[in-house]
């Protein structure tokens, strides 16, 4: 006999504890059910607990702070003691002509990322799920992984370097076909391309691995069944792949749409300079230059809250819009 | 002609071999069971002729036509799979429409071939539905719907109702075996459901360890098995085997195993073999239940007996193994709560040697 089968033995000797709980259950009140339930399932919170407090001294205990949005802020009278100063600042935020502009610049850049930087990964896996070379796949998905664990500072550099107009490989490229250098990240019809390029190359081959783990999940059967069927690779990429990684697609493009407003701030700032503002200039990197740079704690803390709760708005809608139209969606 | 013809069909994975030459004809519109326990290569086997499977070495012809190195969308067969592997996000009618589409059929032959089927296969209410919203016995049925939407030579089918519940099962294998005599088609069926292959099959084709052990109708395997494993594999419960050892007796051949003895029946192969060892193999439904008065009688030691209703199981000991009888009820409660053992005609013994497991040649029961 071996060790599984005693312990099974001994298990089915004992009363089922889910039996004695069942039994009393509609004896106890509310209260008395969670304790119950606290008791015997005290191990699980006390693993979550460390998330909880993260969450709590990280993203909750600063909403505290969010009050100053709608006082006269001074960093001597504290949070508490500084006076109320009603919508004031977001009346001023809305008369900003530079807030203006970098919420226009943080939608057109969303846009544009939503527009060319979603698709990538989902394409990417699909092309990654042909190679049936399995070295070949392997060393494809290193190098394109690549890019995601290098520092964002690093590759501004990379990219700072690459468009340069002196040594950047792009204008000498450009040099042997005649064509004079253009100082690209000082052009600011050029920072929205570059800007949107750099975080593709950066992030779409790691983000290819949820799909990637999506398409694992298809079964196989399906894929014979078609063969059988005498559908081509195209065909059931098209017929079968597509369509069952489909449920993904719509979760991650509602994170997405979440995250739409948080475009990726430091790359901003390092790649930037005042003369891409018209174009470059978002929310955040205006909410850091006004904010920490510029001591206005409480006009900063304004367009923030006005940042989150746009985003707030947009999950919710995509989510609403998901579960209604494809049974798909976050919660 | 659109029979299957298997010659010397091997299959090999690197240096191991899970097939070893399979010949096997199956004749147009015959309904052929591959049956065994896992790992027999019976799948393997199957998918090699639905070309999900590379041959290693031999020759398979479908229609007369060598198609080893034919794509599986042009041998014109239709696999039915174990999992119904059915697209989740399509509804039932273009899950069967999908063969149709991918060889892009017209729309009008598109919607009437899935209306037929639709019919055929009672599935007209649920054209609309996903299979999320159906029961599994619904969604085998659509899997089929997608299999004979085609009108293939061949249908081949992947332990297809292993996933469903036994009151199920029954249900569907006889909605299996009316389509088949509805449409006619060549049928191969894997399984490793014993009840399935007698039931469904013109000829049960059992398997073991990548070799066909015997191929014969599902009556001429029960009666006449070609070894111990054929013997113990069809049946249920399985044929009861023990050991002994022939001696000469005065009607023929005795056997004598733990001090009892058992008259056979007259075998050539049997002749002057005193001492020989064999095992025998004695049907649970071939013996006639005795008390200790009876002649002849091989004792038992009885431990239970299951009352079925019409019928009982009889379980006992012989030898330290187990034997196991099946019989009628009805007007034989006295011998049951009495039972000591039981006779059985020499006939019904089946003799095996005991170093081979085959058969000894000349038994051969009538249907």
């Amino acid at each position: 006999m071996t060790m599984e089968n005693e312990a099974g033995a001994e298990a089915a000797n004992r009363p089922a504890p889910a039996d004695r709980t069942a039994r009393n259950y509609g004896d106890l009140s509310r209260v008395e059910r969670i304790i119950e339930h606290l008791k015997r399932e005290w191990q699980l919170y006390v693993l979550l607990l460390p998330t909880i407090v993260w969450l709590l001294v990280f993203l909750y205990k600063p909403m505290y702070g969010l009050q100053i949005a709608f006082k006269d802020y001074s960093v001597f009278r504290g949070v508490a003691g500084s006076p109320w100063a009603g919508l004031e600042h977001f009346y001023t935020l809305f008369g900003n002509d530079q807030f203006l502009r970098a919420l226009k610049n943080t939608v057109i850049i969303s846009f544009y990322g939503l527009i060319f930087g979603f698709p990538m990964p989902i394409i990417l896996a699909l092309m990654f799920n042909e190679i049936l070379n399995q070295m070949f796949k392997k060393t494809a998905q290193t190098i394109v992984y690549l890019p995601h664990f290098i520092s964002s500072v690093i590759i501004a550099g990379i990219v700072m370097t690459a468009f340069s107009p002196s040594a950047g490989i792009v204008n000498t490229v450009m040099g042997w076909f005649g064509v004079d250098p253009v100082y690209f990240l000082t052009k600011p019809e050029w920072f929205r391309p570059i800007f949107v390029g750099t975080g593709i190359w950066q992030e779409a081959g790691f983000q290819s691995i949820v799909y990637l783990a999506a398409i694992a999940g298809v079964s196989p059967t399906l894929y014979e069944s078609a063969v059988v069927d005498g559908a081509s690779r195209w065909q059931m990429m098209w017929k079968i792949t597509l369509p069952s990684i489909l449920p993904t697609i719509i979760i991650m493009l509602i994170i997405r749409i979440g995250n739409m407003l948080e475009v990726s701030f430091e790359m901003i700032i390092l790649l930037y300079q005042p003369a891409t503002y018209q174009t470059a200039d978002v929310v955040n990197t205006f909410i850091y230059r006004q904010g920490i740079q510029g001591g206005q704690y409480d006009f900063a803390a304004a367009a923030g809250l006005f940042n989150a709760v746009v985003a707030f708005v947009l999950v919710m809608t995509a989510n609403t819009i998901s579960k209604r139209y494809s049974r798909t969606s976050l919660w | 002609m659109s029979g299957v013809n298997l010659e010397g069909i091997v299959k090999a994975y690197g240096p191991i071999q899970v097939v070893h030459g399979i010949d096997l004809e199956v004749k147009e519109k015959e309904f052929v069971v591959l049956v065994g326990p896992s790992g027999c290569g019976k799948s393997t086997t199957l998918r090699m002729i639905a070309g999900l499977e590379e041959i290693s070495d031999g020759a398979l012809t479908i229609d007369g036509r060598m198609v080893n190195r034919v794509a599986p969308k042009d041998r014109d067969v239709a696999m039915v799979f174990q999992n119904y592997a059915l697209y989740p996000h399509l509804n039932v009618a273009d899950n069967i429409a999908f063969g149709l589409r991918i060889r892009k059929e017209s729309k009008e032959h598109i919607a009437e071939s899935v209306e037929e089927v639709g019919n055929i296969l009672g599935l007209t209410p649920y054209l609309e539905r996903r299979p999320a919203d159906l029961s599994g016995g619904q969604r085998q049925r659509v899997a089929m719907g997608r299999a004979i939407v085609r009108r293939p030579k061949v249908f081949l089918f992947d332990e297809p109702l292993s996933n469903l519940d036994a009151k199920l099962r029954t249900q569907m294998r006889a909605e299996i075996k009316r389509l088949h005599k509805r449409l006619g088609a060549t049928s191969i069926y894997v399984t490793h459901d014993q009840i399935e292959a007698m039931t469904l099959a013109d000829r049960i084709v059992v398997m073991s360890d990548g070799r066909i052990e015997q191929i014969g109708s599902p009556m001429e395997l029960f009666l006449n098995p070609a070894n111990t494993f054929v013997a113990g594999f069809l049946g249920s419960p399985p044929m009861n085997m023990f050991d002994a050892t022939i001696t000469a007796g005065e009607q023929g051949p005795v056997a004598e195993f733990d001090g009892q003895r058992i008259q056979l029946q007259k075998l050539e192969s049997l002749a002057n073999s005193e001492g020989r060892k064999v095992k025998l193999g004695i049907r649970p439904e071939f013996v006639s239940v005795a008390d200790q008065d009876a002649p002849n009688l091989v004792k038992l030691d009885v431990d239970l007996i299951e009352t079925l209703g019409s019928e009982a199981l009889i379980h006992a000991h012989l030898m330290g193994d187990p034997f196991v009888i099946r019989t009628n009820t009805v007007g034989q409660m006295n011998i049951l709560n009495g039972i000591s053992g039981f006779t059985i005609e020499p006939h019904l013994i089946k003799v095996f040697d005991a170093e081979t497991g085959q058969a000894l040649p000349g038994q051969v029961l009538e249907q």
